[in-house]
């Protein structure tokens, strides 16, 4: 399909990733989505600048938060008549917000607009019990003194115990990693192959972090120059030393960790980015959501493998027609088995329709500098974070080079998208 | 221990003490684009009128300077400058007429006020020599003896050199700008000429320059550089940040360069001037290449800069009996070889270069000059840009690019922040003016090199250091 | 003359000094300290900022509001207020402007000196005014500094009193409206370390003539600039004149409006009719 009208990725910016509880603690969604957006401001020339729209979003949201990106970019140097949007798909946020954007730059809705995310697990929202909540309902609705009162008769000591966030799903009230501990033994995926995944992915960042790939990518904030889950002189052999978390073989090691940070992308049409003297690095060819019944003993997060056989199907590619593959790594085990899902005849004919399989991918080319078990994963940043990178590593690669993204997300669902360089 | 008894020092009370001790009070400079407090006094000296003209040129009205003819002639108000056309001076007799002007001035002169001479820089025979060689005793002598912030500097003009090529620097030296310049001089020739055409105003998505650019001063516009790209390295914090925002306050586009460590401060720089920022380290084996590519994809493939300053300097300070390899490398790396790989790049016509009709500024130091205990590698670096700024500029001539080098003194900054208050406060005070100088006057010496008015100053290096006793 | 320099190893805490300056002090003429107070190689609390930006309505960003400098300093206030050669005390004192200036943008990370002095005692027509002289240095960068002047309600001070000139105020159309919790004194107490129970007691709110608790000025000020505060330059004058405290819990109006290269601002009633503060930004 030809599109009208090309959106391209034109860059990007992110904090470095922290560790949660470290150089990010004192710092809100909206403190790190404003230096994201003030440092891709910075790099671009957009300070005092008008864009058509800033879509982000984050997952772990205060109540305060109801209109996050609004308020940041408020607080940054974008002009103040900027609009913006949140958006939310759990882990898939920040690439849906990238595809919102490139959307509606395809449509001419817009010529330029910023795609992104961010997380904080440092400073989550604490919510009060159920049941203090429905007494505080309650009492706010009674009319006298008695009946307010009688509305907190009800409280049990437990209900005023705060309630932290949990990455639960509701329905199974099973984590993502107890999840995907069922994945793992489903795939028989070894804890070998998940701990040299693992050291791959910290070996090819702490590369890209010494070459100065990240120079044009990342801006500094409160102090923090690199992102500081990467241990550079990380083994298969330490990783080895860990104790399983889920299941007998996932480790903090192979899974990722939780983090604090935020990332944007900047797209325009590519025409219109051209006229401005703007780069182009990207164009962002299409995109696809999936979701799986992992209420009814589907994978959870293997849902990236059902929308990018579709999206594969749509646009006549075959799998192996990519230069680079980002694969985010939730765990190590979700991109084994996503991998293994694809080269499973028996899978791609019962649960793709398929005549056998989609087909397997050249290792070389995935993450190739690093992804989320070696940068963190800040859940809504994560998308903007790969999208950036992708576009770069592409541009690179010389016009015509085609990039494969794939995001795994929380209820059971997945979001992927081509960028092919221009 | 040592900041508290500086502040001591500076306290009200401590202030009285320190002037017991014989310690004035350090004047306040004027800075800015502003005239001189009070008018401007014009000596021709013997028949020549370039100053004349060129001061008519920038609307700079004058009075007759007073001359004392041994009647104790004063002028009947203070004055703000006095401006000595001195060329055509040949005769050693004829430097009496020198002190004729300068004796009633040195009296007149208001607060900040200036003492500009201006002669010839080339002249033939003997006696004509010494004569020029004179003026210039006479100027660092007036600098020296000039009180309350007033400074003495002379300007060498080239033959064939228009009241529009000396108009630049004129001008600098009249206003504030020019602040801490004090006893030196330097050489202003005819404009250069380039074939090449005027290149074309740059897209791009950006705001021209800041809001809120001065009022002028005679007839020069306030935003010289309007629509022009400026690339300072080195941007985001001290005399870096202070040079691109003069820049910008000039109507420059301002790509800020720095380390990627410093890029939050870099953004927020970028982001208040309407500039772009690139996290660069300036020793990377591609630095130009990558200066060129951030140029062209943010301002246009067309897009040319028109002044690059290498602000981008470290020192990594010890005697030379403890300097190892290391610590000899990083700073010439940084402060030297970085200039010498990117100018090169920038030249060689690739979209989002230097423009022909450019500017190149290299950052010297007084220490390059005179040596200084403990900086051997940095004196190498820093005499190195010299040298580069010498040979480049006539490299470079035929295609209108000015290439100089400003050389500030003790300016008051994060780095000398770290000398010890009494060591500190001797070379501060070791100067005409009894100060240290500001980063905003190192950056305005610089804004007077990237105007586009002054392409006939080239291989040139100006120190901005209140007539410092180290050196020349 | 002299001027003593009193070295602090770090800023004071503020809960003794309070109790000390609540003392009653002889009514004589008054006095003020001849000391500077100054802290030296100060690191910002990073989480204290962090609070104090959230109280304030600032985002936490490298570069640290304007009056966070102030709070800094604000401790050396009250340890020259409460020396025993002054008899003038914190307590009672009545904010009355705000002066300061940011010379460049000032980092968190950055480690800062802090110097405070107190002097301009002159006399008022309800006492006495002074001024206390804050300046924050990073290495030989004055990076700020701030005169606050207080009226000391009673104090005696020789001397003409001066015409106190204040611009008529014109009614403003607020911008925004702000509703401050009946709690607000007690969370910008925990991020400015300012113990005036004035500003979260009824009790000792009435005992200085008020219905209820006031919010801090400062609170008031810092808020003002944080509305604005993507739209300040790097470096600005802000000037502040205190009309009226606010009662918690309160909801006020607050207007801007740029004035040549700055900005000119109020907190006001909700209509915009009675200014609390006034305010003027200058590059």
């Amino acid at each position: 399909m030809q599109l009208p009208r090309t959106p391209v990725v034109v860059g990007g910016n992110r904090t470095p990733f922290a560790k949660t509880g470290g150089a990010y603690a004192s710092a809100s969604n909206q403190d790190m989505l404003t230096a994201a957006l003030d440092g891709l401001a910075a790099r671009f020339g957009l300070a005092g600048r008008q864009l058509d729209e800033v879509a982000a979003g984050a997952v772990l949201k205060h109540a305060r938060d109801f209109n996050l990106t609004r308020e940041a970019v408020l607080s940054s140097a974008l002009a103040p008549t900027t609009p913006a949007v949140d958006l939310q798909q759990a882990c898939g946020t920040g690439l849906e917000a990238v595809i919102y954007i490139a959307n509606k730059i395809a449509l001419g809705q817009a010529d330029v607009g910023v795609g992104g995310g961010v997380d904080s697990a440092s400073d989550a929202p604490i919510a009060v019990s159920e049941g203090f909540r429905r007494a505080l309902l309650a009492a706010n609705r009674a009319r006298t003194l008695p009946d307010r009162l009688k509305a907190f008769a009800s409280l049990r000591p437990s209900d005023l115990a705060p309630v932290a966030p949990q990455v639960v799903e509701p329905r199974t009230g099973l984590s993502m990693g107890q999840h995907q501990a069922r994945t793992t033994a489903t795939w028989g995926i070894t804890r070998e192959a998940q701990d040299e995944l693992a050291a791959a992915s910290h070996r090819n960042l702490a590369a890209a972090w010494s070459a100065g790939f990240f120079d044009d990518l990342v801006t500094p904030y409160l102090g923090l120059t690199k992102d500081n889950v990467l241990r550079p002189d990380t083994s298969v052999e330490k990783l080895a030393a860990l104790k399983p978390v889920f299941g007998d073989t996932m480790t903090a090691g192979n899974s990722t960790a939780l983090t604090d940070g935020a990332a944007v992308v900047l797209l325009a049409e590519q025409a219109w980015a051209q006229e401005q003297g703007l780069p182009v690095l990207a164009r962002v060819v299409d995109a696809q959501v999936a979701a799986v019944d992992h209420t009814s003993g589907d994978d959870l997060l293997l849902a990236p493998a059902h929308a990018v056989a579709r999206l594969l199907a749509r646009q006549g590619m075959g799998l192996g027609d990519f230069a680079l593959y980002e694969l985010h790594e939730a765990f190590a085990s979700t991109v084994l088995a996503t991998m293994a899902a694809w080269e499973s005849d028996a899978w791609c004919r019962e649960r793709l329709g398929r005549d056998g399989a989609l087909g397997s991918i050249d290792r070389d080319r995935l993450n190739v500098t690093g992804s989320s078990l070696a940068t963190g994963h800040p859940f809504a940043a994560t998308g903007g974070r790969i999208v950036a990178t992708l576009a770069k590593l592409l541009h690179e690669r010389g016009a015509g080079a085609r990039g494969l993204v794939s995001v795994c997300a929380a209820g059971g669902q997945g979001v992927v998208a081509i960028l092919e360089a221009v | 221990m040592a900041g508290l008894l500086e502040r001591v020092f500076y306290s009200a009370p401590g202030k009285a003490v320190a002037g017991g001790l014989g310690l004035a009070e350090p004047p306040v400079l004027r800075r800015g684009r502003t005239a001189p407090d009070g008018p401007v006094a014009l000596a021709s000296l013997a028949g020549s009128e370039l100053v004349a003209e060129t001061l008519r040129y920038l609307g700079v009205t004058t009075v007759g300077a007073v001359s004392d003819d041994g009647s104790e002639a004063t002028y009947p108000q203070r004055i703000g400058a006095l401006v000595v056309d001195a060329r055509g001076l040949r005769r050693i007799d004829e430097l009496e007429r020198v002190r004729a002007v300068l004796r009633p001035a040195m009296k007149a002169l208001n607060g900040s006020g200036r003492v500009i001479l201006v002669a010839e820089a080339e002249v033939d025979g003997v006696e004509a020599q010494a004569v020029r060689q004179a003026l210039d005793g006479i100027m660092r002598t007036v600098g020296k003896e000039l009180r309350r912030g007033a400074t003495a500097n002379l300007v060498l003009v080239a033959p064939r050199t228009a009241p529009s090529d000396l108009a630049s620097t004129l001008l600098f030296l009249l206003e504030g700008r020019s602040a801490f310049v004090d006893g030196q001089a330097w050489t202003v020739g005819p404009t250069l000429r380039d074939a090449a055409p005027e290149t074309s105003p740059p897209k791009g998505p950006l705001a021209t320059g800041i809001p809120g650019a001065r009022g002028q001063f005679g007839g020069e516009t306030a935003a010289p550089l309007a629509g022009r790209i400026v690339v300072v390295t080195g941007a985001a914090r001290g005399i870096g940040a202070q040079i691109a925002t003069v820049a910008a306050r000039d109507g420059a586009r301002v790509a800020c360069v720095d380390m990627p460590a410093a890029g939050e401060a870099l953004a927020a720089l970028a982001n208040d001037l309407r500039g772009t920022a690139l996290q660069l380290d300036v020793t990377a084996p591609d630095a130009g290449e990558r200066i060129a590519a951030h140029v062209a994809s943010r301002y246009g493939a067309d897009a040319r800069i028109h002044g690059i300053v290498h602000n981008a300097g470290i020192t990594r300070d010890k005697l030379l009996v403890n300097t190892d390899a290391d610590r000899w490398a990083q700073v010439l790396a940084v402060n030297l070889a970085a200039e010498l790989r990117i100018n090169p790049v920038l030249l060689d016509g690739r979209p989002g270069g230097l423009a022909d009709g450019g500017r190149i500024v290299g950052i010297a130091s007084t220490s390059g000059i005179a040596g200084n205990k403990g900086q051997a590698n940095y004196a190498a670096s820093k005499a190195g840009v010299i040298g580069l700024v010498r040979a480049e500029a006539t490299e470079l001539a035929g295609r209108g690019i000015t290439v100089n080098a400003v050389a500030p003194g003790f300016i008051e900054t994060e780095m000398t922040a770290r000398i010890p208050f009494v060591q500190r406060e001797v070379f501060r005070r070791a100067n005409s003016l009894a100060q240290g100088g500001q980063p905003v006057d190192v950056a305005e010496t610089i804004g007077y090199l990237l105007d586009p008015a002054s392409g006939g100053v080239t291989g040139q290096v100006v120190r901005v250091c209140g007539q410092n006793l180290v050196g020349a | 003359m002299d001027r003593d320099v009193e070295r602090l190893d770090a800023l004071p805490r503020l809960g003794p000094l309070f109790a000390k300056a609540l003392l009653p002090q002889p009514r004589a003429e008054a006095r003020l300290p001849a000391r500077t107070v100054v802290v030296t190689g100060l690191a910002q609390p990073l989480p204290r900022l962090a609070d104090y930006d959230r109280v304030c309505g600032f985002p936490l960003r490298d570069r640290v509001p304007a009056t966070w400098l102030h709070v800094l300093t604000f401790g050396l206030h009250l340890h020259l207020l409460s020396a025993q050669e002054s008899t003038i005390r914190l307590p009672g004192l009545v904010h009355v402007t705000n002066r300061m200036r940011l010379h460049r943008p000032v980092d968190a990370t950055e480690v800062l000196d802090l110097s405070v002095r107190a002097g301009g005692l002159r006399p008022h027509r309800r006492g006495a005014l002074l001024d206390l002289v804050g300046e924050v240095r990073a290495g030989d960068d004055l990076v700020w500094d701030g005169t606050s002047t207080y009226l000391a309600p009673g104090a005696n001070t020789p001397g003409e009193v001066a015409a106190e000139p204040r611009p008529p105020f014109e009614v403003v159309p607020p911008i925004a409206t702000w509703r401050l919790p009946a709690g607000l004194g007690r969370d910008y107490r925990r991020v400015s370390g300012d113990p005036n129970p004035i500003h979260t007691s009824v009790l000792a709110a009435r005992a200085f003539g008020f219905a209820r608790p006031i919010i801090h000025g400062m609170w008031t000020h810092a808020r003002l600039l944080a509305a604005l505060d993507a739209r300040l330059p790097g470096a600005f004058t802000v000037d502040v004149s205190f009309a009226k405290p606010i009662l918690l819990p309160s909801t006020v109006g607050a207007w801007w409006q740029p004035d040549g290269d700055g900005w000119r601002a109020a907190v006001t009633t909700r209509d915009g009719a009675n200014p609390y503060l006034t305010a003027t930004i200058t590059p």
